[in-house]
Parts: C-alpha cells; sequence; structure tokens
C-alpha cells in the first residue's frame, strides 16, 4: 500500500500545473531575472575612470606642475581620469549633460573644482588637487629641512620630488576574494524554493485529510494505516520537491555561474535539510489550520515571503539589520537559517556557523513534524 | 449599477494582494528615505571605516588614528561582527594597526599595516587617503628625528584646502527620492492592476455567470462600458492613493515642476496598465494561471527596466531589451526629471517621447485586445 501511495501522489504532484510552476518555473525565472539586474551592479560599483574637464586657460598652462601631474593621472592602464580641455563655457555644458563629473578652472588666486553633486568621484578629483599641494609643501620641506647630501645642487628640487615618490605606504590587503554580497539574492532563492516546497507536502496531506477533499474522506474510511498514507505522501513530495530544487542549484551554477564556495557536500546536505524543513512546515500548516485549501496555500507563502524578506531577499541589507539589531528573529527563521548556511559556506573558512544552521533546521522540521502529528493523530468527525 | 456594485463586491474580495503590494511599497519608500542630508556646499565623501589598534593610542600611532577618523566615517562595531559588516558594506576599510607601530615607525621600519577592503569605489579611495599619509609620514619621518616636531610636520603638510563649488539650483536629493518612489511604483501599480483587473474579469467571464450575462436584458455595450469604467476608476483611485503617499513621503519636491511630471507620468502609466490588464484577462482566463502570469510581467519589467536596481547599473544589454517594455519609458522620464534644471521645449523634447511611447503602448494594447477577443468571441 506504501508503494501504491507513494506512486500516485507522485503522478498527481508532477501533473498539478499551477504547482509546478511556484515551486519549479518561478524559481528559475525569478533567479534568471536576478542574474540580469545584478550582474553588473558590483562591477560598477569599483572605481572606474573618472571623466573630468580642465578649462584650458593660460593660468592653467602657466603651472606645470597641474599640467604634468594631470597628464600622467590620465595616461596608462590605470589611469584615474578621462580629461577634456575645453573652454569654460563647455566645461558648464559639460556638466549639466553629466557628461563630466566636475571641471577644474585655475585663476591666479586658486585652483577651484566645480562640480554639481557630491560624491566619490568628485571627492577623488578634490584630493588629486590637494595631493600637489601636499607634493609641494614635501618637496619644499625636504630641501629647506634635509641634512640629506645632494650631490647636484640644480637638481634638488628633481632628487627631492624622487625622495618623495620612492616613499612606500607599506598595506596588505588580507581580505578574503569571496565578497560578493549578491550571492546573498540567489541564496534567498534557493530558500524561498526550499520553504515554497511546504505547499507539495500540503497539497498531498489534504488528500487524506477527510475535511478537505472527497479523495480524503474515502482515504479515512478505508481500513488502511494513517501513518503508512501519510508517510507515503510526504515522502512522494519530497522527491518532488528534491528534483524541483537540484534543478535549480544545477541551473544557478552552470547558467547563472552562482557561487557556492568549494564544499559542494555541504551544499547538497543543506538543501536537502532546507526542503525538509520546507516540507514540514506545509505539513504543520496543513494539519494544525482547519482552513480551505487556498488560505492554508496563502499562508505557506506569506510566512515565506515575510522568511525571504527578512533574509535579505528584497534589499541585502535587511539580513545584516535583523542579524546585527534582533538576532533571535533570523536565528528563528527558517528561510535565513538557510541563507545564512550558504552564505557562510560561501563566505567563512570555518564550519561551525554552517553546523549551527543545519542543526536548527533539524530541530525546526522535528518541531513541525511533531505539531503535525499531534493534531493528525485520533482525528474524528461528528459531521462534515 | 449592478454590475458596478458587482465590480466592487469581487474587488472586495480580493483587496489583501492590493494591500500587499501598497504595502511594500511604502516600506521601501521609507526604508530608503532614512538618510535625509540635504546640501547646499559641497560634502567631501568619506568611507566608513574601522580601525584594530593592537598598539597603544599614543603619539605617531594616535596621529594616524586620528587622520583616519577625520578623513572618513569610523563606524561603531563589535569586533567579532567585523567579517560580517565589511560582507554587508557596512563598513568600507578595515585597518589593523601592528603591536609596536609606534616604535617601529619612529625607527624607520616603515611597519606593514593590514586592511580589509570591500574594493568597490569608498574603499579605494580610502586607500589613496592612507596611501598619502604614509608616504608623507614615510617621508618627513627621514628629516624629523623629534616625534613631536614630526607629527606638526605631517599635519601641516597634509593640510590643504581646495575650494570645491557646487553648481546646481535642483535638489537633487530630494528629487532621488521622488524617483526612487515612482520607479518603485511601477511594481505596484502593475502588479496590483493586473492582477485585479484580471480577477475580477475572468470572474465575469467564468462559464455561467457569462451565460446568465448574455441571457439577461441588460445591453452587452453597455454591461462592457461598466465594466471598463469600473476598471478605469479602481485603477484611478489607486494611483490617487499613491499620489497622496509620495506627497507625505517626498514632500514639497512633489508641486514643483518636476512634481506635476511624475504624476502625468504616472498617470499615463496607470492607463497604461489597465489596458495591459484587459489585453492579459481576455487572453487568460484561468484563475490559478492570473498569479503566476501577474508575478513573471510585473517583476519581469521591473528588473528589467530599473525599478528594482537603478538603470545606470544595468547591463547594456538588458537596457536595450528594455525598449520593448513600456515601464522603460516611464522610469526614463523619472530619471530625467531628476536632473531637469530648466524647463523649455528642448528640455521637455525627451519627456514627451516618453509619454507618447506610453501612449502608443496603450493603444498597441487596445487593438490587440479587440482583434483577440474578436477572434475568441468567433470561436465561442
Amino acid at each position: 500500500m506504501f508503494r501504491h501511495n507513494f506512486w500516485y501522489s507522485l503522478k498527481i504532484l508532477f501533473r498539478s500545473r499551477a504547482l509546478i510552476f511556484w515551486t519549479f518555473a518561478f524559481p528559475l525565472i525569478l533567479g534568471t531575472f536576478f542574474y540580469m539586474a545584478f550582474r553588473d551592479i558590483e562591477k560598477n560599483e569599483k572605481l572606474d575612470v573618472i571623466d573630468i574637464a580642465i578649462v584650458d586657460n593660460e593660468e592653467f598652462k602657466n603651472k606645470q606642475d597641474l599640467v604634468a601631474t594631470f597628464d600622467e593621472l590620465s595616461k596608462g592602464n590605470n589611469k584615474l581620469f578621462n580629461i577634456s580641455y575645453v573652454s569654460l563655457e563647455h566645461a558648464s555644458t559639460m556638466l549639466q549633460n553629466n557628461e563630466i563629473s566636475g571641471y577644474l578652472l585655475v585663476t591666479d588666486s586658486e585652483n577651484k573644482i566645480i562640480v554639481k553633486e557630491n560624491g566619490v568621484k568628485q571627492t577623488i578629483f578634490k584630493y588629486v588637487l590637494e595631493e600637489i599641494d601636499t607634493t609641494k609643501k614635501i618637496v619644499n620641506d625636504i630641501v629647506t629641512n634635509s641634512t640629506l647630501e645632494f650631490t647636484h645642487y640644480e637638481n634638488i628640487y628633481q632628487d627631492a620630488i624622487k625622495l618623495y615618490n620612492e616613499s612606500e605606504a607599506n598595506i596588505e590587503d588580507i581580505s578574503t576574494t569571496n565578497l560578493s554580497y549578491t550571492m546573498i539574492e540567489f541564496y534567498t532563492l534557493i530558500a524561498m524554493t526550499c520553504l515554497y516546497g511546504g505547499i507539495l507536502g500540503m497539497t498531498a496531506i489534504n488528500k487524506c485529510l477527510a475535511n478537505m477533499s472527497n479523495v480524503g474522506k474515502r482515504v479515512a474510511v478505508s481500513a488502511l494505516s494513517k501513518f503508512k498514507i501519510v508517510l507515503s505522501s510526504l515522502f512522494a513530495s519530497y522527491i518532488v520537491q528534491l528534483v524541483g530544487l537540484f534543478l535549480l542549484l544545477i541551473f544557478t551554477i552552470f547558467v547563472l555561474k552562482v557561487d557556492y564556495g568549494p564544499h559542494i557536500f555541504e551544499v547538497i546536505l543543506l538543501s536537502v535539510a532546507g526542503s525538509l524543513a520546507g516540507l514540514s512546515l506545509g505539513l504543520m500548516l496543513g494539519a494544525v489550520f482547519k482552513t480551505k485549501e487556498n488560505t492554508k496555500i496563502g499562508l505557506v507563502l506569506s510566512f515565506t515571503m515575510l522568511g525571504c524578506f527578512l533574509s535579505g531577499m528584497m534589499g541585502i541589507t535587511m539580513k545584516y539589520m535583523v542579524d546585527k539589531n534582533v538576532p533571535i528573529v533570523n536565528k528563528l527563521n527558517p528561510a535565513n537559517m538557510i541563507t545564512d548556511g550558504f552564505y557562510s559556506l560561501y563566505y567563512y573558512d570555518t564550519f561551525n556557523r554552517f553546523y549551527f544552521n543545519i542543526a536548527s533546521l533539524l530541530i525546526f522540521a522535528f518541531l513541525m513534524i511533531l505539531a503535525a502529528f499531534i493534531s493528525l493523530r485520533r482525528e474524528k468527525y461528528d459531521s462534515i | 449599477m449592478t454590475v458596478f456594485k458587482a465590480f466592487f463586491k469581487v474587488l472586495n474580495k480580493n483587496k489583501s494582494p492590493i494591500i500587499l503590494y501598497t504595502i511594500i511599497l511604502i516600506c521601501f519608500g521609507a526604508f530608503n528615505f532614512q538618510t535625509n542630508d540635504k546640501s547646499i556646499s559641497f560634502v567631501a565623501a568619506k568611507p566608513d571605516v574601522y580601525i584594530v589598534n593592537n598598539d597603544t593610542e599614543e603619539g605617531i600611532t594616535e596621529n594616524l588614528v586620528n587622520y583616519i577618523k577625520d578623513n572618513s566615517n569610523f563606524i561603531e562595531l563589535d569586533e567579532n561582527e567585523l567579517d560580517d559588516a565589511l560582507f554587508y558594506r557596512d563598513v568600507n576599510y578595515i585597518v589593523y594597526i601592528p603591536k609596536n607601530y609606534r616604535s617601529d615607525f619612529l625607527n624607520g621600519k616603515n611597519p606593514k599595516l593590514e586592511v580589509k577592503s570591500t574594493t568597490d569605489a569608498q574603499a579605494s579611495f580610502e586607500e589613496m587617503l592612507l596611501d598619502r599619509y604614509l608616504k608623507v609620514a614615510n617621508t618627513l619621518q627621514g628629516i624629523y628625528q623629534d616625534e613631536e616636531e614630526l607629527i606638526r610636520e605631517i599635519n601641516e603638510a597634509l593640510e590643504t584646502e581646495v575650494s570645491v563649488e557646487l553648481d546646481s539650483k535642483v535638489d537633487v536629493t530630494s528629487l532621488s527620492k521622488a524617483t526612487f518612489f515612482y520607479n518603485f511604483l511601477s511594481y505596484s501599480m502593475l502588479a496590483g492592476v493586473i492582477y485585479v483587473i484580471c480577477l475580477i474579469i475572468s470572474s465575469f467571464n467564468s462559464r455561467n455567470v457569462r451565460k446568465r450575462i448574455i441571457i439577461s436584458s441588460m445591453n452587452y455595450q453597455k454591461h462592457n462600458r461598466i465594466l471598463l469604467l469600473s476598471n478605469l476608476l479602481f485603477a484611478f483611485t489607486l494611483w490617487l492613493i499613491y499620489v497622496i503617499m509620495s506627497i507625505i513621503l517626498c514632500g514639497n519636491v512633489m508641486f514643483t515642476n518636476g512634481g506635476i511630471i511624475y504624476l502625468v507620468n504616472s498617470l499615463l502609466f496607470t492607463i497604461m496598465s489597465v489596458t495591459l490588464a484587459l489585453l492579459i484577462s481576455t487572453i487568460v482566463n484561468n484563475k490559478d494561471a492570473i498569479n503566476g502570469i501577474v508575478n513573471v510581467v510585473a517583476l519581469g519589467s521591473s528588473f528589467l527596466c530599473g525599478a528594482f536596481v537603478s538603470v545606470e547599473y544595468l547591463p547594456s544589454f538588458i537596457i536595450k531589451i528594455a525598449h520593448f517594455l513600456p515601464s522603460y519609458w516611464f522610469i526614463n522620464t523619472n530619471e530625467i526629471v531628476k536632473y531637469l534644471e530648466v524647463f523649455n521645449s528642448d528640455s521637455l523634447k525627451p519627456i514627451l517621447i516618453n509619454m507618447g511611447m506610453l501612449v502608443l503602448f496603450s493603444i498597441l494594447f487596445i487593438v490587440l485586445n479587440s482583434v483577440i477577443s474578436k477572434r475568441k468571441q468567433i470561436i465561442d
């Protein structure tokens, strides 16, 4: 009987078009949207070549140090600026049309930068001018106060500039390379798919409940072990859920190039545990709440969306804010357990945080199943 | 009146998704509006940093710490959460000052500073700042032996002021907020309008109800007209609610010329949404399918056209695809208004073109709708 019911549950689930859309197709579509929208976002946050203009007047041409510095900074592969040398009116129009971040106007009294808005690019432009001032001061300092021996007096300035330029800042970057925060979006997507799988479990369990469907009534009066029926239905929906999830994993890894870190076994373990949590959530909501099928599905969907929202699906900062300020919420949130599990696999070298999440998911699943079984056993209906 | 009443009866039953989309809009609006820095003069960008100081904060070490704090935005963090903070960009740059930094530096050993960086523009800028300090400090260290004198000279060399003039007549910050709100509105509006109108029309089109309507004494033209008017009334009410919300959230900007453009633009978008919803309701009759279609259409056009992620961050081929979607033209107008300073025929031309595209899309959807419904009628 176990095999019979298992096989038919499997057939029913695979043939339900709406269910398959939400658990199989929708995550793939949403993942593709994420990929298209987010794929360049981090690249664009890197420091680009900055477009600026310089007013090409006599005063500027007379200041050799400015001319040389900006010439140096707009050459080569690591250039900082794209410079247009233009007239004042032209520079002003370019600024109004957002073609440049700002322009430099050199007058007899000062060097002035004109910008339209505040920002890093504008600040870097300012920084470069300050740097020129600093260099000048330092070189003067060296020339007047140094006890160093200068071999050729006429080259004293060149030597001083050389001395300053050769001094090196000793900085070493020790951050890990896995810093791509958009990955969190894809992890929440997996979390969403795992929890959406609860609808499958719920549909399967509704077929066994006398108050939900005619099939349920027939099952209830039949002389079959309810435990076997429920277990085989759940088993079938778990299989369907895992098929959908692994399709999504394969799609995200090979097509969308999502980085799950190097530990593939742990990724699978987390997916299996996450799906179990989703299944048990659907089972619990299906068994405990005695309402219409659509309301139950609404419950699973809203619980999932709320969980995903808190774990960063609609804005990655949300997960960080909740983790930092009200950690207990995300410690109890199954969507975050899954997201955080993937995050800790990707970003951290140690497994402590990962296994904490796995344990949380298993405990969550156990509690849900327990609640469901308490409410499912010895059901009696006076009338339906 | 019967049709009108029936319309609002069905609407009342399906109000929850509308409330949901509206709440999402408010949440995102409010979430994004927290930062409120209006500026008239230039304010330098300050990267967010954290310093882990393993040396005692004295002399040259203290000077380094002060320099970093002065030029950047020092974030208070729990030292156990530094890695998380870096990942989520709460901090752009973390500097680790080693033990004995002060004595090693004064002895000319040029001690190594370890850093963690998010490698974005902010972090690159912080690296430039740190680089400048260290170069200056190292150079001067060879000249001055006395620590106090050295510190004084370092700070003097770094103390330069370049004047920066902010040349803008528009309040870009407030306008950015309004643009963000209206861009996001494209999602809520599209999802809400399509969902509700499709559900209601499909209720009217369900087999038994339809049969009863056909044999009733009511003229079918009148019936359709009232149905269309009710749809428009619903969409218009939703638009009004969103506009009032935008006035509450964005304030005075909504009463400027730019604000009027936002209003007109969003009204045209609302009308376009209604025509699209009618088209979808003609094609799809299955209630179960509507939910899926709403999500794919609304999320799809919002992601591809820059409602969630600003257009400037989207890859260029996506933007090319987006030209085929009405949301693109709507969002494009909002983006133009953000920087619009002068209102004349030249500067308004691109906006009029965008609005024209929205009207064209509406006409296209109406024509398609009548062609398809004509065909369907014949099949019936």
